[in-house]
C-alpha cells in the first residue's frame, strides 16, 4: 500500500461524502427513506441516468460538452420500439443504440473535424434530433396494437438476484468503461486530449480522432439509456428524455469533474447523478412543494461547483 | 533617517511540506537596482510574489517606505506603489496603446449623467509616460501589432502611469532580441536616474553583473549571499547560488555516423542530420527557424516528407513523427506537458503504445520506467503522481526530455529548450541532451541564445527568411558574432 493510497484522500473523496451525510440525515429525519420500496426506487431512477452521465463523462474528460443526450435518448427508444414491432428485441436494441451511436459520430467529426463549438453543435443537434424523433413517430408514442414485445417489457420491471435487470446494466457498465478509461492506452489519451489538446497533439495523440470518439461514446450510451427507458416506459416515447442533459452535466460535475477537460471519473460521476436523485426524493419524502424543490435542486449545483473552486485554490 | 523603498524582514513562507522562504531579508532603495539570483525553487518567485502581493508571509513583514503593509492582492501592492512587470504581460492586445496605459483610471468628461472617454487626455497622457522612457509609438495602435520588447515598455509605462515607483522586473529579457535588450537597460537606467526602485530577476547572469547595483542570491529558501557591484562576478554568483564551483561543461566533438535525418522542405531547404550530431538552428525572432522545427515533427499546416535512417516517411502529424523515431520538446513548457496530469501519466503519454499488451497498459513496466528516468535525469522531488504544474521549470524540462529517452528516440528536436531556465538545471539538460547525442542518436536545437548554439553544437544553420542561408561548422569555428552576423542579427 505504500504510496498506492495516495488517490484516496478525503479530498478527493467530496462526492461520496456528501452522498453519505444526505442518505443519513435523510434516514434520521423520515424512516420511509430506507424501506425496501424507496431503496429500489432510488436505484431505479438513477440506474437510467448514470448511463447518460457515463457517457458524459467521456466527452467532458475529453474537455467537450454534448447537450444533445436527452434527445437522442428519445430518438433511441422510439427507433427501437419501432424496429422492435417489424424485427423483434434484439434487432430493435440494436437500431436504438445504432442510431445514438450515429448522433455522437455527427456531433464528434464536426466538433473535431470543423472545429465547432461543442455547446452550439450539440445545441443544434438536441433541437434536431427531437425534431427528427417528432417526425418519425408523427408526436405519438410508439407501442404497436399489441405493445411492445413483453420479453422487452418484462426487463424493465423484472430482477435478477434480486436487482432489477435495469441497475445491473450500468453495474456492468461502470466497470467494463472504467477499465477503458484508466487502464487503456486510449483512455489514457482522453485525459491528455483533455487536459491539454496541443500538449496532446504534440505528444502524438490523434487529438481529432480521440474527440470524435468521446461523442460516439456518449451517443451510444445516450442510446443504451433511451432503450432502458423504453422497456420501462413499455413503449417509445417521443417527448421522453427532456432535461436530461442538464441532469447529466449537474451530476457529473457534482462528481467532481471540470468542465475544463482533463479531470473526471466514472464512478464519482455515477456518486454525481445518486446525489441528484436521492435529494430529489429526500424531498419529495419530506414533501418539499414541487417548486422549492427546483429552487433547492439549482442552489445545491450551485454551491456543489462553487465548494469545488473554492477548494482547488486552496490546494494550489 | 530614509528609509529603503521597500523591503521584507524576515520573511518566511511554507507551502505544504516545503520552506520556500526562511527568514529572508531583502530591501531596494530608491534609485537602486537590486538583483535576485537563484536556482528553481530557491524561492525568487514566491519572494517576489511576497512582495508583489500575491503570497502573505506566514512570518516576517513587509515595509514600502518604512512603513510596515499587509498586501491582500496585488491590487493593494500596486496601490502602494510595487508592481510586478511579468513575464506575461497584463495588456489587452485588442486594445491600443494609449487605452492600455489607461485602463483602470480612463480620463473622462461628464455630460449630466453621461460619462464620455476624453480620448484626447488619453492620448496626451499616455504621450507623456511613454516620453518618461523614451519610446515614442504611435498611441492609437492595438497593442497586438507590437513587438514583445515594445509591449513590456508599454508595462512599464502602464505602471508608471499609476505612479508605481517600485519595479519589479521578472525575467524581462527572456523573450527579447539583443538590440531590444539594449533598448530595455537603457530605459532602466534612465528609470534609475529618476529614482525608481527596482528589483530584477534574471536567469542572465552576465546581465546582473552587468546591471545590478546589488545582487542578493537566495539558496534553499535562504538568502545565500549579498554583494554590492563590483564585488561579485558571475562565477561568483553561480558559487553561491549552486554552494559549489561552477563546473563549465565542455563537450568534445564526436565523430559522426550515418544520416539520421534527411528532409527537403519547400522542395530548397535540405536539412540532414547525421547520428552523434549536435546541430543548431540561428535565427532572428520571425526567421521561421522554429517552424523547420515544427515542420520536421509533422505539426505544421502540411505534411513534411522526411527519411529516417534511410526510410522514407510522410509526417502528417506528431503521430506520425514520433512512429518514426522523431521526439520534440517545444518552445513553451504548457506544450510540452498536460500540467493538470501528473509526472508519471506525462512521461508515459508517446509511449502508451509501447506499454499495450493485448490493449491494457502494464501498470508495473510504466512504473519502472518512470522510476528509471526519474532517477536518471534526477527530476526532483522523486514523486512520480506529483502534478507537472507544480514543478520548477528546469524539473519540468527534464519531464519532457524523460518522454522521448523513454523511446530512445533517433532524432530528437528540441526548441528554445533552456529559455527561463537556471544555470545549473541548464547544465544538465546540455549534458542530457549530449548523453542522447553520444550514444547513436542525433538531436536538432533552435536557441534564441547564440551563446547556447555557439557552445554545444557541431553544426549550426543560419536561418532567414524560412531559408538556411549559411551552415558554420566546428572545423571552421562556431562564436556568438560570427552567428549574430549569419543571422543578419
Amino acid at each position: 500500500m505504500k504510496g498506492k493510497g495516495r488517490r484516496w484522500n478525503l479530498a478527493g473523496q467530496m462526492p461520496l461524502v456528501s452522498l453519505i451525510v444526505l442518505c443519513v440525515a435523510t434516514a434520521l429525519l423520515t424512516n420511509r427513506f430506507l424501506s425496501p420500496f424507496n431503496v429500489t426506487n432510488i436505484l431505479v431512477q438513477s440506474s437510467i441516468m448514470a448511463v447518460i452521465a457515463m457517457g458524459m463523462t467521456f466527452v467532458i474528460v475529453g474537455g467537450g460538452f454534448d447537450l444533445s443526450v436527452g434527445s437522442t435518448a428519445a430518438l433511441s427508444g422510439c427507433i427501437a420500439s419501432m424496429v422492435m414491432l417489424e424485427a423483434g428485441i434484439a434487432a430493435g436494441v440494436a437500431a436504438g443504440i445504432i442510431a445514438g451511436a450515429a448522433v455522437g459520430l455527427a456531433n464528434g467529426l464536426v466538433i473535431a473535424f470543423l472545429n465547432v463549438n461543442p455547446f452550439i453543435t450539440t445545441l443544434g443537434t438536441m433541437v434536431l434530433v427531437r425534431g427528427v424523433v417528432f417526425l418519425i413517430t408523427g408526436g405519438a408514442p410508439v407501442s404497436g396494437e399489441a405493445g411492445l414485445p413483453s420479453e422487452f417489457v418484462a426487463f424493465g420491471s423484472d430482477r435478477f438476484l434480486g436487482i432489477h435487470y435495469l441497475v445491473w446494466i450500468p453495474a456492468v457498465l461502470l466497470a467494463v468503461l472504467s477499465f477503458v478509461m484508466h487502464a487503456t492506452p486510449y483512455g489514457r489519451r482522453i485525459y491528455a486530449t483533455g487536459g491539454a489538446r496541443e500538449a496532446a497533439y504534440l505528444s502524438g495523440v490523434p487529438v481529432r480522432k480521440v474527440i470524435a470518439s468521446t461523442y460516439v461514446w456518449c451517443g451510444a450510451l445516450a442510446g443504451v439509456a433511451g432503450v432502458m427507458l423504453a422497456a420501462r416506459l413499455q413503449s417509445g416515447q417521443p417527448t421522453a428524455g427532456e432535461f436530461y442533459e442538464l441532469t447529466a452535466i449537474a451530476a457529473v460535475v457534482l462528481g467532481g469533474a471540470s468542465l475544463q477537460g482533463g479531470e473526471g471519473t466514472l464512478y464519482k460521476s455515477v456518486i454525481g447523478v445518486f446525489i441528484m436523485i436521492v435529494l430529489g426524493n429526500a424531498l419529495n419524502l419530506l414533501n418539499v412543494d414541487s417548486y422549492w424543490q427546483r429552487v433547492a435542486v439549482g442552489a445545491v449545483i450551485i454551491a456543489a461547483a462553487a465548494a469545488e473552486r473554492l477548494r482547488s485554490r486552496g490546494s494550489r | 533617517m530614509t528609509h529603503p523603498a521597500a523591503s521584507a524582514e524576515g520573511v518566511s513562507k511554507r507551502f505544504g511540506a516545503t520552506l520556500a522562504l526562511h527568514r529572508v531579508d531583502f530591501a531596494v532603495a530608491f534609485g537602486e537596482i537590486h538583483a535576485v539570483v537563484g536556482e528553481n525553487g530557491a524561492g525568487k518567485s514566491t519572494l517576489i510574489r511576497v512582495l508583489g502581493g500575491v503570497h502573505r508571509p506566514d512570518l516576517g513583514v513587509i515595509r514600502v517606505n518604512g512603513e510596515e503593509r499587509h498586501f491582500a492582492s496585488p491590487r493593494e501592492a500596486i496601490a502602494a506603489g510595487i508592481v510586478t512587470i511579468p513575464q506575461e504581460l497584463r495588456l489587452v492586445p485588442a486594445l491600443s496603446v494609449a487605452e492600455n496605459i489607461a485602463l483602470g483610471d480612463l480620463p473622462a468628461r461628464r455630460f449630466g449623467p453621461l460619462a464620455v472617454i476624453d480620448r484626447a487626455r488619453m492620448r496626451e497622457q499616455a504621450q507623456a509616460v511613454l516620453a518618461e522612457l523614451d519610446f515614442a509609438p504611435d498611441p492609437w495602435a492595438p497593442v497586438a501589432s507590437l513587438s514583445v520588447a515594445e509591449r513590456q515598455l508599454v508595462a512599464i509605462a502602464k505602471a508608471l502611469h499609476r505612479r508605481c515607483r517600485i519595479f519589479i522586473l521578472d525575467e524581462p529579457t527572456a523573450a527579447l532580441e539583443k538590440r531590444e535588450i539594449a533598448r530595455l537597460f537603457s530605459v532602466i537606467a534612465r528609470m534609475k536616474r529618476q529614482g525608481t526602485a527596482i528589483i530584477y530577476i534574471s536567469h542572465r547572469l552576465e546581465e546582473v553583473v552587468a546591471i545590478a547595483d546589488r545582487c542578493t542570491v537566495l539558496r534553499d529558501g535562504r538568502v545565500a549571499a549579498v554583494a554590492a557591484r563590483g564585488a561579485f562576478s558571475v562565477n561568483d554568483l553561480v558559487g553561491a547560488m549552486t554552494g559549489r564551483a561552477e563546473q563549465q561543461a565542455l563537450f568534445a566533438p564526436l565523430p559522426s555516423g550515418e544520416p539520421l535525418l534527411e528532409a527537403r522542405l519547400d522542395g530548397v531547404t535540405d536539412v540532414r542530420v547525421r547520428a552523434r550530431e549536435f546541430v543548431g538552428l540561428a535565427g532572428l525572432l520571425g526567421s521561421g527557424a522554429d517552424r523547420i522545427i515544427r515542420r520536421l515533427f509533422g505539426a505544421a499546416r502540411e505534411p513534411t516528407m522526411v527519411e529516417v535512417r534511410s526510410k522514407k516517411h510522410r509526417l502528417a502529424s506528431p503521430h506520425d513523427a514520433i512512429a518514426a523515431g522523431i521526439g520534440m520538446v517545444p518552445g513553451e513548457r504548457s506544450l510540452g506537458l498536460i500540467m493538470n496530469q501528473s509526472v508519471r501519466d506525462n512521461i508515459l503519454l508517446p509511449n502508451l503504445d509501447m506499454l499495450s499488451r493485448m490493449g491494457y497498459l502494464d501498470r508495473a513496466a510504466g512504473d519502472r520506467i518512470v522510476a528509471e528516468l526519474m532517477e536518471l535525469l534526477d527530476i526532483r522531488p522523486r514523486q512520480p503522481h506529483l502534478k507537472a504544474s507544480v514543478l520548477s521549470g528546469g524539473n519540468q524540462q527534464k519531464v519532457i526530455l524523460a518522454k522521448w529517452l523513454a523511446r530512445r528516440v533517433a532524432v530528437l528536436l528540441l526548441d528554445d529548450p533552456t529559455q527561463g531556465i537556471d544555470v545549473a538545471a541548464k547544465a544538465q539538460i546540455h549534458a542530457l541532451i549530449a548523453d542522447l547525442v553520444g550514444r547513436g542518436a542525433a538531436a536538432m536545437i533552435y536557441s534564441s541564445d547564440l551563446a547556447e548554439l555557439a557552445r554545444l553544437c557541431d553544426r549550426v544553420l543560419a536561418v532567414r527568411q524560412g531559408h538556411i542561408t549559411a551552415t558554420l561548422d566546428r572545423s571552421g569555428g562556431i562564436d556568438e558574432p560570427k552567428l549574430r552576423n549569419a543571422i543578419g542579427g
